[in-house]
Order: structure tokens, then C-alpha cells, then sequence
């Protein structure tokens, strides 16, 4: 009788980690990377594509991310770049708000 | 085929059930009354025809009624006025001024007055802020709600539109894993198995629809939850990040409109040139048309045209006070550029008017192909799980919804046409009958021991409601079969035959029993027995 080896348990933190990661995480990188994009995306000639090619894109930004934190198999990579992502354009967008007057 | 390592396959399997169940019954809301608002235009014209249908809404001399309107109305409201096509072919101009509500929010205030384009007359006018005269329009009510429902599920800004948009997100996930984990792509495209299992040949045609239906159902998810975001989420960060919070700065970067500022009094626009100038360059109807500080020097005229034969994207020409011809532009900002160009294309991809009718029966088949993909997908996932109380409920709530929806959208008429003929208010009264309808159907589906039973009800009250809505209509708006012929009234005939028809093929339907339900164990001999 061959025996065949069973299945790691599943690990519940690394799942909830995923799914955090997959859910709010992911969304609210991809939206600080539409806003913050309009930062140093080039504006073309009419001055207006940093603004509309974000938010145009922002459902296939989404998709990547969500996509990407789910079949990442080095989970703390794809933390690392969700992460990355968030704050870097998080950071562009403070730089601006504290730059601009209200 | 696309090849994956066999983790990566259960993963996206996984997203791809509980992203399409968990929002399933939100979405199927969303893409029925979608479905639905295709025909938007057709509604309001059927819902409130005038005596007769005008060819079109914008006649020669259409300009000089809404100037001849202009007197009417007091002159603070004078600054800005919009015009564009109504119920019925009726003109409506809304002349008013910018203000801010006691929250701090802009809004517009001012008079709409609405224009018979046949008699040139005033038929119709109403005072308030922007949202209170949209509240006000009856003709447009019945379409409004079917729209509203569609855009944000009859939920305050900025919730409902921020919903409808992750429920977009929702979609186009399992639109994207379901061309992943489809491992014989184009072999599911063609195969339609006659099984004995009734089930097996369910999901077949799941699969065949869905398979079919990927790239459509990609694309829609894709526009809804760009206009979902855009402007509930998407502009005001902008603002925010980019413009110190001016949410109106961001829109005159964007229009791209020149700026001027010239408070000289003049002569009210010359709206008329414009109008028969922007006709001979686009070769089409105008869309709407802005007048920017009407009665001043620099009076500013946007004439937006719908889409020529053949063509996918409104064009945009630009007036002054005298309505010479200034330019064209984009739709966004003051020259061409891909910013533009991807949004021109966003707003045919997503309502598919582009070509006509024949378009939006094409938008409408697909959408309900999506609609039939997204209910059997619920039945199918739900049967499966049977056995597990909470799935047997939520199957349940699927029949419940799949077919109460459809009907529950009928009643919402029920409620709109007494109020037309006898008045009231049409909100609650549509919303009343609307609900009434879907937790009736919700509340039967859960109350009968049988599914199968609960369908059968459902499918014969929604055909009764098909086939009664016409005389409904007949007696709400008081204009017969008759009268829409002398009148030319187009609309009134095809939806009126249309709904007699879907009426007929609902009874039909109810002689076939639903494959999937001879599953269920509530559809099967009772269990006491």
C-alpha cells in the first residue's frame, strides 16, 4: 500500500495575510497609484492625460494588483511591491498637498 | 488553452466562484436593469409620447424658441443655459446659475423650461436646483428609474456609484479568470452536450454563453466602473492631490474651454447659426448644446453632435455670441490628445448608441446573454452546494431575485402610469410597486416548498404584467394604437408589440421546466413523504 504524503496544513495567518492583501490592500494601493500617477505622468498637448489615462485605467490597475497578490507564491514579495507602491505614491501625494495652497 | 501550474488553476478557480457569488445577486441587479437602460431613449419616448414625434428635437428654428423661452425667465438664472433632448422628443433648457447648497457643495439653480419642437411652444417649466427639477420630471420618471437603479442602485452619491463600481471590479475579475481557467477555450465556444443529465447541458450553455459573452462582459465591466469611479472617486482625489481640493479647476482643465472674461452686455446668443453650422460640419443631430454667460460679450456656445453614420465619437464645435465658428475640439481639453481620445471612446463602448437601434440591440442581446450568464452561474454554484443549509437559502434568494427582478422592473411601471393619468407622487409610488414586486418574489421563493413552484408563479405573473403593461400604457398616457400611428409614434408600437411578445415567451417558458431546479431538492418529491 503506497502512502501518499499528505498536505501541509493550511496556514490561517498567511491566508488572512493573502486576503488582506488581495482585498483592501490591493484597492487602496491601486487608487493612491491612479492619484499619485497624475503626478508625473507626462500631461501631452492638451495637458489633460495624467489625469484621464489614471482614472481610465485605474479597473486594469485594480485587476493587475488583485491578480498579482493572489498568485504571487512569495507572499511577503507581493507585500513588498503593494506596499512600494502605496507609499511611494502616497508620499508624491502628501508632497503635493503640502506644496499646493488650499 | 492556456496552461497553469495545477495551484495556480484551483487559485483563480476559487476567485472566480466567490467573486461571481458574492456580488452575483448585486450584479445580476445591475446588469438586468443595464440591460434595460440600452433602451433608455425608446422608454422615455413610449412612457410620455407627445401627440406626434417630431423627426427630430432639434427642428430649424429650434434656437429661437429656447431664446423666445429665455424671456420668460428671470435674468438672474441667465448665466449659463443647457439644452438637450427629452421623453417624447420634448426640448428642455435649463437656464441657471451656479450656487452652493448649505453643505458647501456646488450645485446649479435656475428655471427649465420645456419646448414642444413642433409647436415651438412652452409646455412644461419648473424652478429649483438641479436635483429638484430632475426630481420634478415626469415624462423622464419611469426611464430615471431604471437608469438610477442601474448607475447606483437608488443609493445616495457617493455610495451607490462607488458600489456599482466595485461590483464592475467584481465582474471584470471573473470576466479576466474566467478566460484563464477556461482551459479549452474554444472548444467550450461550440460544445453543447445532449445529456441526460439536464444539469450537464445547464452548464453547457452557462459555459457556452459566458465563453461567447467574455470579451462583451469585459469591456462593459470595464467602462461601468471607470463611470462608477471617475466621478465619485476618481475626480475629487484628483482634485485633492493635484488642484489643493478645486474639484471645479480639474473640470476646466479637463473641458479645456478658452477662458474669457468679457461682462459686456449683448444680445442673447445666436443659437440658431450655430446649430445649422454644427449639422453641416458633423452631418448629424446635436447632442446637447451649453451657452456659457448668455447675454454677454463673451458668450461662449458648446455644440456637442451625436455620432454620424459610421462613426463611434461625438464631435465638439465651439461658438461665439454671434455663433461664428471658433473650432472644433476634443470632447476633453483644447487639442487633440490619447487623454481624449480613449474617453470619446469610453461612453459608445459602455451605452453601445453608436449605430442606432441596430447597435443597441446588439448591446441589449449581449447584456442579456450576461444576464443569463450571471443567474445560471448563481443556480448552478448553488445547486451544487445542496446540501449546506446556508447555500440551500442563498439558492433560494436566487430563484427569488433571478426571476422576480424582471418583473419587479414591470411593476415599477404599474406604479408610474396611475400617477400619470390620475397624479401623485411617481417616486414613491414606483419605488412602492417596485418593491412590492421583488420582495413578494423573494418572499414566495422562500415560503414555497418547491423551487420549481416558485418559478412557475413568477414566470406567469411576470408574463400577466408583460402583456397587461401595454393597455396600462394605453390608458396612463391616453394615446391608443391608433392615435400613434396618425402620430408617428415609433416607439410606442415597438415596445408595446415588444412587451406583448416577451409576455408570450414568458408563458412559454413556464410550460419548460428549469433543468437546473430538478436538481434541487425542494424541486424533487417532498420530504415527508
Amino acid at each position: 500500500m503506497t502512502q501518499t504524503a499528505a498536505p501541509p496544513p493550511p496556514n490561517r495567518a498567511r491566508a488572512w495575510s493573502r486576503g488582506v492583501l488581495m482585498g483592501p490592500v490591493s484597492f487602496i494601493a491601486a487608487a493612491l497609484v491612479m492619484v499619485g500617477s497624475a503626478l508625473w505622468l507626462p500631461k501631452g498637448p492638451a495637458g489633460i492625460d495624467n489625469l484621464v489615462w489614471p482614472i481610465v485605467l485605474f479597473p486594469l490597475l485594480w485587476t493587475a494588483m488583485f491578480l498579482y497578490s493572489c498568485l504571487d507564491v512569495r507572499l511577503g514579495r507581493a507585500w513588498l511591491v503593494a506596499l512600494g507602491l502605496a507609499l511611494s505614491h502616497g508620499a508624491l501625494i502628501a508632497n503635493s498637498m503640502m506644496s499646493t495652497p488650499a | 488553452m492556456i496552461r497553469l501550474p495545477q495551484r495556480e488553476t484551483r487559485t483563480l478557480l476559487a476567485v472566480h466562484g466567490w467573486s461571481a457569488v458574492l456580488l452575483g445577486l448585486l450584479l445580476y441587479a445591475v446588469i438586468v436593469t443595464g440591460v434595460a437602460s440600452v433602451f433608455t431613449d425608446e422608454i422615455a419616448d413610449w412612457s410620455s409620447p407627445l401627440p406626434s414625434q417630431a423627426d427630430t428635437a432639434w427642428p430649424q428654428g429650434i434656437g429661437s424658441a429656447i431664446q423666445h423661452a429665455a424671456q420668460t425667465v428671470d435674468p438672474q438664472f441667465h448665466e449659463d443655459m443647457i439644452a438637450f433632448r427629452q421623453a417624447g422628443g420634448r426640448m428642455q433648457a435649463f437656464f441657471h446659475k451656479h450656487d452652493t447648497d448649505p453643505a458647501g457643495k456646488p450645485i446649479e439653480r435656475g428655471v427649465v423650461t420645456v419646448i414642444d419642437p413642433q409647436s415651438r411652444q412652452i409646455i412644461e417649466r419648473r424652478e429649483g436646483t438641479d436635483e429638484e427639477i430632475g426630481e420634478m420630471n415626469l415624462p423622464n420618471a419611469l426611464a430615471h428609474f431604471i437608469v438610477d437603479l442601474h448607475v447606483r442602485l437608488h443609493l445616495p452619491n457617493p455610495w451607490g456609484l462607488l458600489l456599482t463600481g466595485i461590483l464592475g471590479l467584481a465582474m471584470m475579475l471573473a470576466a479576466v479568470t474566467g478566460f484563464v481557467i477556461h482551459r479549452h477555450l474554444f472548444k467550450e465556444l461550440f460544445t453543447l452536450r445532449r445529456h441526460k443529465d439536464r444539469m450537464l447541458s445547464t452548464r453547457d450553455a452557462h459555459v457556452i454563453a459566458g465563453t461567447w459573452n467574455l470579451p462583451f462582459a469585459f469591456i462593459l465591466a470595464f467602462t461601468g466602473s471607470f463611470f462608477s469611479f471617475a466621478s465619485s472617486f476618481g475626480i475629487p482625489a484628483m482634485a485633492m492631490a493635484a488642484f489643493g481640493g478645486d474639484r471645479d479647476k480639474v473640470i476646466e482643465v479637463l473641458i479645456g474651454n478658452p477662458a474669457a472674461n468679457d461682462p459686456t452686455p449683448a444680445p442673447p446668443p445666436a443659437l440658431d447659426r450655430a446649430l445649422d453650422d454644427a449639422r453641416q460640419r458633423a452631418g448629424s443631430d446635436p447632442w446637447y448644446i451649453l451657452s456659457e454667460h448668455w447675454g454677454r460679450a463673451d458668450a461662449l456656445q458648446t455644440v456637442v453632435m451625436l455620432p454620424a453614420s459610421g462613426t463611434l465619437r461625438n464631435r465638439t464645435f465651439l461658438y461665439d455670441a454671434a455663433g461664428r465658428f471658433m473650432q472644433e475640439k476634443p470632447l476633453l481639453g483644447s487639442v487633440p490628445s490619447s487623454g481624449a481620445a480613449v474617453y470619446s471612446l469610453m461612453g459608445p463602448l459602455h451605452f453601445g448608441n453608436f449605430a442606432g437601434v441596430l447597435s443597441k440591440a446588439a448591446w441589449f442581446a449581449l447584456g442579456f446573454a450576461g444576464a443569463y450568464v450571471t443567474f445560471t452561474g448563481l443556480l448552478l454554484w448553488t445547486t451544487r452546494r445542496e446540501d449546506q443549509p446556508a447555500w440551500r437559502y442563498l439558492g433560494r434568494s436566487v430563484t427569488g431575485l433571478g426571476y422576480g427582478l424582471p418583473l419587479a422592473l414591470i411593476m415599477a411601471a404599474y406604479g408610474y402610469f396611475p400617477v400619470v393619468r390620475l397624479g401623485g407622487d411617481v417616486h414613491v409610488m414606483m419605488m412602492t410597486a417596485f418593491l412590492a414586486g421583488l420582495l413578494g418574489a423573494l418572499l414566495l421563493a422562500n415560503l414555497l416548498r418547491q423551487l420549481a413552484d416558485s418559478r412557475r408563479i413568477l414566470l406567469s405573473l411576470t408574463a400577466l404584467a408583460l402583456i397587461g403593461l401595454p393597455w396600462l400604457r394605453w390608458i396612463g398616457t391616453g394615446v391608443s394604437w391608433i392615435d400613434a400611428a396618425h402620430g408617428g409614434l415609433n416607439a410606442v408600437f415597438a415596445i408595446d408589440l415588444g412587451l406583448s411578445i416577451a409576455g408570450l415567451l414568458c408563458l412559454r417558458a413556464v410550460r419548460r421546466p428549469s433543468p437546473a431546479m430538478k436538481r434541487l431538492p425542494s424541486a424533487q418529491a417532498s420530504p415527508a413523504t
